[in-house]
């Protein structure tokens, strides 16, 4: 039976049969964990995100957030789960024992993040962004500050958040006009406005810890000149005992699409000139220790992209087994025929089968992604270490927007598949679609995302990521080409990968010939190709070890006939899942990778007409 | 204080259960296990008896190899330690046997309470309980939904149609965990990373020195006929769906 929220045999099939995380254990970090140790991890995590946080879901979403005489309030329901989540010591499972985690994988990590978000990403954003601001004060912080902030944080005693947008200062963040005034006691104060700002206030903690991004006066303009800043919502006396409340004040929550159960806040800071903070790190240094905390948050986003989707689609699979509509086309012309169960029209199927595929392949790219900062950390060479770190960095903005891209996508389907019902609020199907569509726009629009992947990413270390990625997709193929069964979808994928590289050699042309604008008009596009090849991969490295453990199965019960074997994937759910996977792979293959080349070629072709027009002929 | 807390590893109840072809029981191969959810309550009570007035929880449980799960989340949950008795001899034991071999394993260590779920909810014959306490001739108080420790003894409440009995005993007693009892605790991060380092002692039958013969054998395991598939009434109004509810029910179902 499905928790209908994620499928956990998928989670463990890309842990331990794809991505093979066992050998973690060989190295220093991890040796003290098993495969039962993880295992039994990530059942308390389900059982957690089942029975205590899914039951948040609808609730916290009709109730909302509600601000009244300067206090805002969130769902009754988010209060004894969130006591329990920090109890559990789920803030920082992946963090040292030193600072209260346990260490553990950050690919488990992820995917004990995408059960909790699945049952409730609005509620799973409090803890989220309260790692982050403590990650930071890790990082970046002094002793005196660390002991002060991040153990509260980390223990979830205290919330955080991050405070970057103002109303003036959205995508372009160097035009932000907070400002920082030095006190003589080498404290600043802040004066400005931040909006939007996520579980800005709230009351499931007694504190909240905002670390903000603001100009010391006399600064220069731009993002060089921004600092980063500890900001307290009640102030902390060096002896750790809460102080007086700061002047920073909640001037307001949006009343929004979805994410309800989180209030996003306008924050006002020193209104009153008393707004106290503290620097983080060094003068001018505070986009590059953001950063840190946005890099996070953009995984994180990717995360909610592939958790709620995930959701989705289990409920619509759901629905999909038990709703009964019309009678099946090969039955057209039976005026007598019965109504079949809606999951046996073509259509349904191929909608389900396109939701599955995407869910499966984006799920091993974030999976992979967490993987990458495991295998950096027990890297034995810089060489080693920097291929790891080098796939993560030029992951990131994919991460974020294709997931979330697809993810909405993934939403919208699964709505069409409960039909009439799913538009309708008694069926989750268009909360989650709700939930979802801020994924695209926060943490850096997926605009700004894919002018990261193409202005920045692509060209860094001189394309080193990129053709480290493409051998690790060659390696694939090759290897994929030799396996008779698969080898016509290993074909698509060589020529989806050529295609991409083709594309992003030519980007890198126009950039060096000064036609920068050709890739910048395109970067959605590119990104989404990029996308597209790169999960693509990992569903058909994922079939190639499926096949494997299929054909045992087949061998272990003496299935030699079709008949025989179709019989085990419906009786034996190892069979089932298997085949299942073998599918997903072969059916994105067949469906869009073959697609990739004529897009990049479209590309190619160099339309500039979104240029070229001018802004009175868009009136129609 | 000595606290024991018997578990058993049973299908999780959102399991699909298949039946085998002969009939001889279930397929046991693909299905997820879990604590019994009954045994859950008693490992909770244990835990806050400790928690309150000090002591030890061990938890006992009989099963095969892939039990040692279940006792690894007892003692994630918060348990000391652990007694599991495994042997391919008790593969088909029933009650009596299973009652007999933790009795013998609960006999060789101090116990004041010892807990049980009031049954288990994969074959529901709820007796095991009444067997440890009968093999050690201890009181038993069965589907109890309140404890209160007093020092020697114990008190307890179980309650009964329309009323609720408290009933006292003195220490040492057997206790059946009813739904009710307490809310259970999840095993926290901390919790299972602790207790990989518990000990737990496996045992087998000769070394509890019990006999593993069965008094009575389940003869043949019988599906379900399967469920037409339901009906979901969807509309606003609840006076109208009922009103649905009632027509299908007597004209469809003939129910009423
Ligand atoms: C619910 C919610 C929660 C949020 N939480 C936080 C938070 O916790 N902390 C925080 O700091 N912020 C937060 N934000 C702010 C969010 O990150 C910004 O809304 C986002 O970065 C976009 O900024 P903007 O809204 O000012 O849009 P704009 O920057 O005005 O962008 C409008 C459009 O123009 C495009 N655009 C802008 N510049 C360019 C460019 N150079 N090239 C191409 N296209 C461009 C954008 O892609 C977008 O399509 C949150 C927002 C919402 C709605």
């Amino acid at each position: 039976m499905s928790n209908l929220l994620v499928n956990t045999r998928d989670q463990q099939f890309i842990l331990f049969e794809q991505l093979g995380i066992e050998k973690l254990f060989e190295s220093e970090e991890f040796k003290d964990f098993s495969k039962d140790d993880l295992l039994m991890i990530m059942n308390e995590a389900e059982k957690l995100a089942v029975n205590v946080i899914a039951p948040t879901f609808k609730e916290g979403d009709e109730e909302g957030c509600h601000l009244k005489d300067g206090i805002v309030s969130t769902p009754k329901c988010y209060r004894e789960p969130y006591k329990k989540f920090c109890e559990g010591g789920w803030i920082n499972p992946m963090d040292s024992t030193d600072v209260g985690g346990q260490g553990i994988p950050a690919a488990v990590g992820f995917s004990n993040m995408e059960l909790f978000g699945a049952a409730n990403y609005a509620f799973m954003m409090y803890p989220g962004l309260t790692h982050g601001a403590a990650n930071l004060i890790h990082t970046y912080g002094t002793d005196a500050q660390k002991e002060k902030y991040m153990t509260k944080l980390f223990a979830g005693e205290w919330a955080g958040t991050m405070c970057l947008t103002e109303p003036g200062a959205g995508s372009d963040v160097g035009s932000l006009r907070t400002t920082a005034k030095r006190l003589p006691d080498g404290k600043f104060l802040i004066t400005g406005t931040k909006c939007f700002i996520s579980a800005g206030d709230h009351d499931l903690t007694p504190n909240i810890i905002h670390p903000v991004l603001a100009r010391i006066e006399g600064d220069p303009a731009g993002t060089k000149g921004i600092s980063i800043f500890i900001v307290p919502k009640f102030t902390v006396n060096d002896d750790g005992s809460v102080g007086k409340r700061n002047d920073v004040n909640c001037g307001g929550i949006e009343h929004k699409m979805g994410i309800k159960g989180n209030a996003t806040a306008t924050l006002n800071f020193g209104e009153d000139g008393k707004c106290i903070g503290e620097l983080l790190g060094e003068e001018r240094a505070g986009i590059k220790i953001m950063f840190q905390m946005m890099n996070e948050a953009r995984l994180g986003t990717g995360l909610q992209g592939l958790c709620t989707a995930s959701a989705a689609y289990e409920h619509a699979l759901a629905y999909a087994k038990e709703r009964v509509q019309s009678a099946p086309v090969w039955e057209m012309k039976n005026p007598d025929a019965k109504a079949v169960t809606i999951i046996n029209h073509p259509d349904v199927r191929k909608k389900l089968l396109w939701m599955k595929s995407h869910i499966e392949g984006l799920r091993s790219l974030l999976y992979f992604s967490a993987f990458c900062m495991d295998m950096s950390r027990v890297s034995k060479t810089e060489v080693e270490k920097a291929k790891w770190e080098g796939y993560l960095d030029l992951m990131t903005p994919v991460v974020k927007a294709y997931t979330t891209d697809k993810g909405l996508l993934i939403c919208s389907l699964g709505m069409d598949v409960y039909g009439g019902y799913g538009y309708c609020q008694e069926y989750p199907a268009e909360q989650y679609m709700r939930d979802e569509k801020i994924a695209t726009i926060y943490e850096g629009t997926n605009g700004i995302q894919s002018l990261d992947l193409v202005g920045r990413k692509l060209g860094q270390k001189k394309g080193a990521n990129v053709m480290n990625l493409a051998a690790l997709i060659q390696g694939n193929y090759t290897k994929l080409k030799t396996n008779p069964d698969l080898a016509k979808v290993a074909s698509s994928l060589e020529e989806a990968c050529n295609a991409w590289i083709e594309l992003t050699m030519f980007f890198a042309q126009a950039g060096k010939s000064g036609d920068f604008l050709l890739p910048v008009l395109n970067a959605c596009k590119y990104l989404e190709l990029f996308g597209d090849v790169i999960i693509g991969h990992f569903l058909l490295d994922g079939a190639g070890v499926a096949f494997a453990k299929l054909e045992a199965i087949y061998d272990a019960q003496g299935a030699t006939t079709l008949g025989k074997k179709k019989g085990l994937q419906r009786s034996d759910s190892d069979a089932a899942f298997y085949s299942g996977r073998i599918a997903s792979a072969k059916y994105f293959a067949n469906e869009i990778l073959t697609t990739v080349k004529a897009r990049c070629e479209a590309i190619k072709a160099g339309d500039k007409s979104p240029l070229e027009i001018v802004d009175e002929a868009f009136t129609c | 204080m000595n606290i024991i807390a018997c578990v058993k590893q049973v299908p999780d109840t959102e399991a699909q259960i298949k039946v085998k072809a002969d009939g001889s029981g279930i397929e046991d191969g693909q299905i997820k296990w879990v604590m019994n959810p009954y045994d859950e309550f008693g490992v909770e009570e244990a835990l806050k008896l400790k928690e309150k007035n000090g002591g030890d929880v061990t938890v006992v449980c009989l099963g095969p190899a892939r039990a040692m799960e279940t006792i690894r989340t007892a003692l994630a949950m918060g348990a000391d330690k652990g007694i599991h008795i495994c042997d391919p001899a008790f593969d088909n034991a029933d009650a009596f046997v299973v009652g007999n071999a933790l009795a013998a394993a609960i006999k060789t260590l101090p116990h004041d309470i010892i807990f049980c779920g009031q049954r288990a909810i994969d074959d529901d014959a709820g007796q095991v309980g009444s067997m440890i306490a009968e093999a050690l001739n201890l009181p038993q108080l069965t589907l109890v939904t309140k404890v209160d420790f007093a020092g020697t003894s114990v008190k307890v409440i179980r309650p009964i149609e329309g009323a609720q009995l408290l009933i006292e005993t003195s220490l040492p007693c057997v206790v059946t965990a009813q739904k009710g009892l307490n809310e259970p605790r999840y095993a926290s991060l901390p919790g299972i990373m602790k207790a990989k380092k518990k000990p737990v002692d496996v045992k087998n039958a000769s070394a509890l020195g019990i006999a593993t013969e069965a008094k009575a054998k389940v003869a043949k395991t019988i599906p379900p006929p399967a469920r037409p598939p339901g009906k979901i009434i969807c509309g606003d109004d609840p006076a109208l769906k009922a009103a649905e509810v009632a027509r299908l029910l007597r004209e469809e179902a003939k129910a009423i």
